[in-house]
């Protein structure tokens, strides 16, 4: 009962690990194309668009919040990429974009800090919001961007996975070793606690809202460059994939705990999953029903857990 | 009591439960007999809550029985202890909020005309019940709109529909305002007028001496002792609760040195509390005191700037401050043990070393304080574990699970981790058992006697007087008057508590309703 945390972290994401093993193994034999390196690397790609904004997610789930507007934010911050690249070159272009994502997680931080209002309400206004601004910045139209190599060079060969891996490392590193990341894990844990040890918990949140909205613009940006297009509908439902990968990945909801090495199995485990019902040529209807029931059964699993855990706590009174 | 009663309705005869790697009940005998109120005590870990859970039903003895009417009965399930007339009120309430009062006092039991429940019944034969109680609460309610003592009340009353002969209480007024609580044992006395056998689970020692026919002292899973209340002292209870005299009874003699704080006038949210002003000294404890609502909580929040002063000056070591939130509060050396553990000061997920260096975390570098020292923390963790003897076994241990007496310790070492010169202590042991209390005092007194400022706030009169060299009692947000030393007794704290100017008694009620 000693190690209750860590223990339980490590059950849970030895078991997206074993899952993802099995499920892979299943694919591997159903369909000759899975284990080629092509495929290989589909799949990595599409993990690290979820992973990146999953990690950001992972944090705003730490601190006892959670963000349902990085879709959209994706979206829009993408558009803004795209459409500066030609005047303003790739490399402004990009932190055009991560400002523009970072701001907008400033707002949704705003929102709960300083209005009051429940993350879900806050971000839930912000998803509607900012896609509306995406479409109204793009007129509705697609933005597209010929001949521009430099900027595929986002979503191509081996960036995104090192990007994701990169900042997997640089936001373990802020939970573990940096005072900012004991304050996100206080303030999820018990925020009134927090701010009776003077942790400043507003300031706590909009960091983490920032930097939620920021990672939600990168896997906007990555998304863009691979069709290099700028496109107000582009990542719907982004939001649901994240807050699934954090789950599946250990992470409990109820905040003041997060597993960076979950949520980053848990998004390859999703990409596994879809591309591989992808190359049986399961239709994309059934790939919804999938993810949603891996999520549930994850939950009970981790339900029954608990329960098994709380009576178990109860006899040995 | 006449031969009749003298016949134990309940009785259970050399009692084991064993879980894996626990013997929680060993060997426990002991009865209860009609119209009794049977008090049950004992530190967390004693085996209440398995003994509990027997009679409820929820757990089979591994071995011994239960007599009911000195007859071998069997609970395999909650359902047949119920139809064998035992109700269990647990700490946590089963009542389902959103239905009426009557409807929970009938649940699964509603009188019914042909296929329907009979409403009309149901609400009169509630009322009725209530009525016994002497509690006036429509049936109609919905149980969310009740305040937790009238819900408890409610439980009662279901409890007495069912026809039930025993009734188990399980820390009933934990929950409950003094008010509340006060009502509560009134309510148990004319049950067990009434002839209902009550167990009354608690660690309340005033109340159980108020209430009790006679107190059974679990330890360890071990039967120690049962009494009758009169045959038994507290002291003798206290003792047969942690297995050992338990020392340091009284205040140690102390000296104090400069003045750490001064306050003039100081009036906090614009006239919650008015015109305190007070000077407290390095190595002194100065008490604060009054009822429900004197203020004290809210002057200890002021201090600590989690309200605002809003008149009035504030000099520590002779320099004005002004604190205006936790932080500056930290920065100018006060320290704060919040008055309510779980919801104020515990972080349940995070392990015993982040909870304890939290508020004053170990840098890396000096120069950049955003960068933790991981290794000093555990040193610093480690140091305070020796220090304040806390018991856990390792510092990445979360820390809910420790017992209340060792997060508590924590919390003090995380007060005393920020090197504060005043420390601000509002109710340091509440909820937490006698052996842990007396620890606790015993740091406290350790800490004084290096210099460090205290202010304490407690509702409980013998805390005080055990730990206050000076104590100022509040009335309705203003200091009444000041007592030093040998002055703190119960009746000179009450009297001026309630305005009394001459000796009132102090009965163990109202003791609880001291602030």
């Amino acid at each position: 009962m000693n190690a209750r945390k860590p223990r339980r972290h490590r059950v849970a994401s030895s078991q997206v690990g074993l899952m993802l093993l099995m499920v892979a193994g299943v694919f591997a034999v159903l369909s000759p194309r899975f284990l080629t390196p092509g495929n290989l690397l589909n799949v990595c790609t599409s993990a690290s668009v979820v992973a990146i904004v999953g990690l950001g997610m992972t944090l705003a789930i730490a601190s006892g919040n959670f963000d349902l507007s990085v879709g959209s934010t994706a979206a829009f911050a993408g558009c803004v990429t795209v459409s500066l690249v030609q005047q303003i070159g790739v490399a402004l272009a990009i932190l055009a974009g991560l400002a523009t994502g970072a701001a907008v997680g400033l707002i949704n931080g705003l929102i709960v800090t300083e209005l009051g209002v429940p993350a879900f309400i806050a971000t839930l206004g912000m998803l509607t919001i900012v896609r509306g601004a995406a479409l109204i910045y793009t007129g509705g139209r697609d933005i597209y961007l010929y001949g521009q190599t430099q900027y595929k060079i986002l979503s191509s060969g081996l960036t995104p996975v090192l990007l994701a891996l990169a900042l997997a490392f640089v936001l373990w590193f802020v939970l573990q070793h940096t005072r900012f990341g004991r304050h996100i894990l206080a303030t999820g844990s018990n925020a009134m606690s927090a701010r009776r040890v003077g942790v400043r918990t507003s300031l706590v949140l909009l960091g983490v809202f920032s930097i939620v909205g920021a990672t939600a613009a990168l896997s906007g940006l990555i998304l863009s460059a691979q069709v290099l297009t700028g496109n107000g509908r582009l990542a719907t439902g982004l939001e649901l994939s994240a807050i699934a990968v954090v789950v599946l990945g250990g992470t409990p909801l109820t905040g003041g705990q997060a597993s960076i090495a979950g949520t980053l199995q848990g998004s390859v485990l999703v990409a596994v999953i879809n591309n591989g019902l992808n190359l049986l040529n399961v239709s994309i209807f059934y790939q919804n029903v999938t993810l949603g029931l891996l999520l549930l059964g994850t939950i009970a699993l981790e339900a029954l857990r608990t329960d098994r855990r709380r009576t178990k706590q109860l006899t040995t009174r | 009591m006449d031969e009749i009663q003298r016949v134990p309705i309940l009785a259970v005869q050399n009692l084991s439960r064993r879980f894996p790697g626990v013997l929680a009940l060993d060997n426990v005998s002991f009865d209860i007999l009609a119209g009794e109120v049977h008090a049950l005590v004992g530190e967390n870990g004693a085996g209440k809550s398995t003994l509990i859970g027997i009679l409820a039903g929820v757990y089979q003895p591994s071995a011994g029985q239960v007599l009911l009417d000195q007859k071998p009965a069997l609970f395999p399930d909650p359902l047949s202890s119920q139809r064998a007339g035992i109700s269990v009120i647990f700490q946590e309430f089963s009542l389902l909020p959103h239905l009426s009062v009557a409807e929970n006092v009938f649940i699964s039991r509603e009188p019914r005309r042909g296929l329907t429940v009979d409403w009309a019944t149901m609400n009169r034969q509630t009322q009725e019940i209530l009525r016994t109680l002497n509690v006036e609460i429509d049936p109609a309610t919905l149980v969310s709109e009740l305040a937790v003592g009238q819900q408890q009340l409610v439980e009662i009353a279901r409890a007495l529909s069912a026809k039930t002969r025993i009734i188990v209480m399980d820390e009933p007024t934990a929950a409950l305002n003094e008010r509340e609580a006060v009502r509560l044992l009134e309510i148990v006395r004319s049950l067990a007028a009434g002839g209902v056998s009550v167990l009354y689970v608690s660690h309340r020692l005033e109340e159980v001496f108020s209430i009790a026919d006679r107190i059974t002292v679990l330890r360890d899973g071990r039967h120690i002792v049962t009494e009758g209340r009169s045959a038994i002292t507290e002291q003798r209870v206290v003792s047969a609760m942690v297995g050992r005299e338990l020392v340091h009874s009284t205040r140690p003699s102390r000296t104090a040195g400069a003045i750490v704080l001064e306050t003039k006038d100081v009036t906090v949210d614009g006239g919650l509390v008015r015109n305190v002003s007070f000077s407290l000294r390095r190595g002194e404890v100065l008490g604060l005191a009054g009822l429900m609502g004197s203020g004290c909580s809210e002057l200890m929040e002021g201090l600590y700037g989690l309200r605002e002063i809003t008149a009035g000056s504030f000099l520590i070591e002779d320099r004005p401050v002004r604190i205006a939130n936790p932080r500056s509060a930290i920065l100018t050396g006060v320290g704060l043990v919040p008055e309510d553990r779980k919801r104020q000061s515990v972080f349940p997920d995070l392990s015993v070393a982040h909870n304890l260096t939290i508020g004053n975390l170990p840098r890396w570098f000096r120069a950049f304080p955003g960068l933790l020292d991981l290794a000093g923390e555990r040193r610093k963790t480690l140091d305070y574990k020796r220090q304040l003897n806390i018991r856990f076994t390792r510092p990445e241990q979360r820390i809910s699970g420790l017992s209340g007496g060792n997060q508590q310790k924590v919390i003090l070492a995380r007060a005393l981790a920020g090197n504060c010169r005043l420390l601000l202590l509002a109710e340091p042991t509440r909820g937490i058992d006698v052996g842990a209390k007396a620890e606790i005092y015993a740091l406290i007194d350790r800490l004084v006697q290096k210099g460090i400022a205290v202010i304490l706030q407690t509702s409980e009169l013998p805390e005080l007087i055990r730990l206050a060299d000076r104590c100022i009692v509040f009335v309705a947000g203003e200091p009444r008057g000041e007592l030093c030393g040998a002055e703190i007794t119960q009746e000179a704290v009450m009297s001026l508590a309630t305005g009394l100017s001459h000796r009132v008694t102090v009965d163990s009620a109202s003791l609880r309703s001291i602030q």
